[in-house]
């Protein structure tokens, strides 16, 4: 069997092993090792601690646990019930008001945060129970949570993002620029949404009744625009002590944990207990990620080994005489396809080694690629059966949503989803605009 | 079963806000099939007792060891806090700052690795494993079960062998303040040996769970 037949069989293996269920590091790590002790001899069983060096070495990694931490500590807190409030107050009015509302909660959450985890447990939680009881379309309200919160990993700060650089070679900087319009782009998109189909069915998300309204008066609406200056505070000392470039993003990380545990106290909401449950869940999300990280590092090193690469080059290009933009929507399908069933960090780790040098050699801009990347990643998160979204809103959700509820309401945002990427492929300049404004190339 | 009621935390860290796995009913170890007047008066067949006592040992050191990964969470923040006030203030960057910060992520997700286990948050594919009563989805894990024990073991030995090289030779990190290598490639190791008896010590959970009887 030649290299280019090992590295299929490698693949090949790997997913039939999955679909026993047992634990995805361990299958990864497995068929990394098993393949390189068959292939070189037993000198390589020095490769799987090679790679728990290389974790050692990549500094950005250290991101992962911040940005967990801060996501799972504004949504512990109820520090977000405040931010809920100030929406449901002031979009409530409007026809779908509530949904729209949620919406720009979402984005808000989105900037200080870097997973979708922390946004879906306080749509799930918060603005699920209270739409539903708002009368609005549970099967509309289920794709508002689930879509808002993928929003997560696109507006900055994001761990994708974060993780995506570090395998491109990437500045993390210009990427999170980079994603900042095309996450506004498509939390408009689904709020023009939402409008329009309230407009046309009314039914679904019906305005505020009148009396709730008057109960509160126009004082309390504004004092309650203040819950908005803490997400607002902590997004400033976080980005923006980074992208003034006083601290690396790292250290920024650091800053953002701080600041929350700081606004937690200043709120009087930080108890010992909520501390130790937030950092229990942060250990446990955290090694999630790196564990991952370490096999499929492993992997990649045996695939590498392999010249899988050049074998897939010389497949597109000289083979199948394929265009660049072709070949792009056809990396972009089978990331679509294998982020159905595959967690996106591992996609991540064994597929973007093989694709990054070709986006790049194909003649475009890795930022850009980033960003299409992430959509997918957003797009996978939602998509039965491997969904994370979809797992936790099963867990989270009030009980009258069913699973059927939760995969129908998807449908309209994928589709969004879909045009999203669609403009960004149409239109780079969505992407690359912020990067290269302030970057100056 | 005991596994929670072990924790100085009081309560399980997913039930509360549901944030997390969920976490599958461990409690149902007891099965259909033992046998009521057995004369130990027990009423379940049990697997030998140093297994038990193997598992019961592990699931304490694997909760203390975690509990120490997740104090490394703060230590971790002070590393970046003082890296950032340097910067800031002094105008200065250490070394010595950012490297001990790597170090301790390594220490804490290679010692955390057994608690996250405990705790359940190892994603799998689902697809049809979601689909499987709590006893199917024991006997799928222990089918699959010398998969990662395979992958587990390899990196352990992996690791001794380096550790054992960079004591021998005094192997310093390849960096200007250059720190030896083998204090944190010993702590290292030790996680990674944590998780190997973590999942053996599920694997004996999940045997148990196969075959109806219990672990306690």
């Amino acid at each position: 069997m030649n290299y280019t037949g090992i590295a299929l069989w490698m693949f090949l293996s790997m997913l039939a092993l999955l679909i026993t269920g047992q634990r995805m590091y361990g299958i990864i790590g497995f068929v990394g090792i098993a393949t390189a002790l068959a292939l070189w001899g037993p000198e390589t069983i020095s490769m799987p601690f090679d790679a728990a060096i290389q974790t050692l070495n990549w500094y950005p990694l250290l991101t992962v646990p911040m940005f967990v931490f801060m996501g799972y500590m504004f949504s512990e807190t109820g520090i977000a019930d405040d931010l809920y409030r100030l929406f449901h107050v002031w979009a409530g009015p409007l026809p779908g008001g509530l949904a729209v509302g949620t919406m720009a909660m979402m984005i808000v959450i989105a900037a200080i945060n870097g997973l979708s985890v922390a946004g879906l447990a306080v749509g799930a939680t918060i603005a699920l129970p209270q739409m539903l009881r708002h009368r609005y379309d549970k099967i509309m309200v289920t794709g508002v949570v689930q879509a808002g919160s993928t929003l997560g990993i696109m507006i900055p700060p994001s761990v994708v993002l974060v993780l995506y650089g570090m395998i491109a070679r990437v500045p993390v900087g210009q990427l999170w620029f980079a994603g900042f319009l095309p996450g506004l782009m498509m939390g408009g998109l689904f709020i023009l949404y939402i409008v329009v189909r309230c407009a046309i069915s009314p039914h679904m998300g019906p305005p505020l009744p009148k009396e709730e309204r008057d109960q509160i008066t126009w004082g309390e609406r504004f004092r309650m625009l203040r819950a908005g200056t803490i997400p607002m505070v902590i997004f400033l000392s976080m980005t923006g002590l980074f992208l003034a470039g006083i601290t690396s993003l790292v250290e920024s990380a650091g800053i953002g944990m701080l600041a929350t545990i700081l606004a937690a106290l200043a709120r009087r909401k930080l108890t010992w207990k909520t501390l130790v449950r937030t950092t229990r869940m942060t250990l446990g999300v955290s090694c999630v990620f790196m564990w991952i990280i370490q096999a499929a590092l492993l992997y990649s090193a045996v695939f590498d080994g392999l010249g899988a690469v050049n074998a897939l080059e010389t497949l597109f290009l000289g083979q199948w005489h394929l265009s660049p933009l072709a070949i792009l929507l056809l990396m972009q399908a089978s990331f679509l396809v294998m982020g159905t069933f595959l967690d996106d960090t591992a996609m991540l780790v064994i597929v973007a080694p093989l694709y990054v040098p070709l986006v790049i050699q194909l003649g475009f801009n890795p930022v850009w690629y980033g960003i299409l990347y992430t959509i997918t990643c957003q797009i996978a998160y939602m998509t039965p059966p491997f969904g994370y979204n979809l797992f936790l809103m099963r867990a989270m959700a009030p009980p009258e949503i069913t699973l059927a509820d939760i995969y129908r309401s998807i449908v309209p945002f994928l589709l969004i989803m879909l045009v999203a990427m669609a403009i960004v492929i149409a239109f780079p300049a969505i992407a690359t605009w912020l990067p290269d404004l302030y970057f100056g190339r | 079963m005991t596994r929670e009621s072990d924790s100085p935390l009081g309560q399980p860290a997913e039930s509360a806000a549901g944030i997390g796995p969920a976490m599958t009913a461990k409690s149902e170890l007891v099965g259909r099939d033992s046998s009521p007047g057995s004369e130990a008066g027990a009423g379940v067949k049990k697997l030998p007792g140093f297994i038990r006592a193997y598992v019961r040992f592990t699931d304490k050191l694997g909760l203390r060891v975690g509990l120490v990964a997740m104090a490394l969470t703060f230590v971790l923040l002070g590393f970046l806090i003082e890296a950032s006030v340097a910067r800031l203030v002094f105008g200065v960057s250490h070394m010595w700052s950012t490297e001990m910060a790597m170090f301790t992520m390594s220490a804490y997700y290679l010692l955390g690795g057994a608690l996250s286990e405990q705790d359940d948050y190892q994603v799998r594919m689902d697809l049809v494993y979601s689909r499987f009563s709590p006893r199917n989805k024991a006997i799928a894990d222990v089918i699959t079960a010398p998969i990662l024990i395979f992958y587990l073991g390899s990196f352990f030995i992996s690791a001794v062998g380096s550790t054992l090289w960079a004591l021998e030779y005094g192997q310093v990190n390849y960096s200007p303040w250059a720190p030896p290598m083998a204090p944190i490639k010993i702590i290292m190791t030790f996680g990674i040996g944590l998780m190997l008896m973590q999942i053996m010590a599920i694997f004996f959970r999940d045997i148990a769970k196969a075959l109806g009887r219990s672990i306690e």
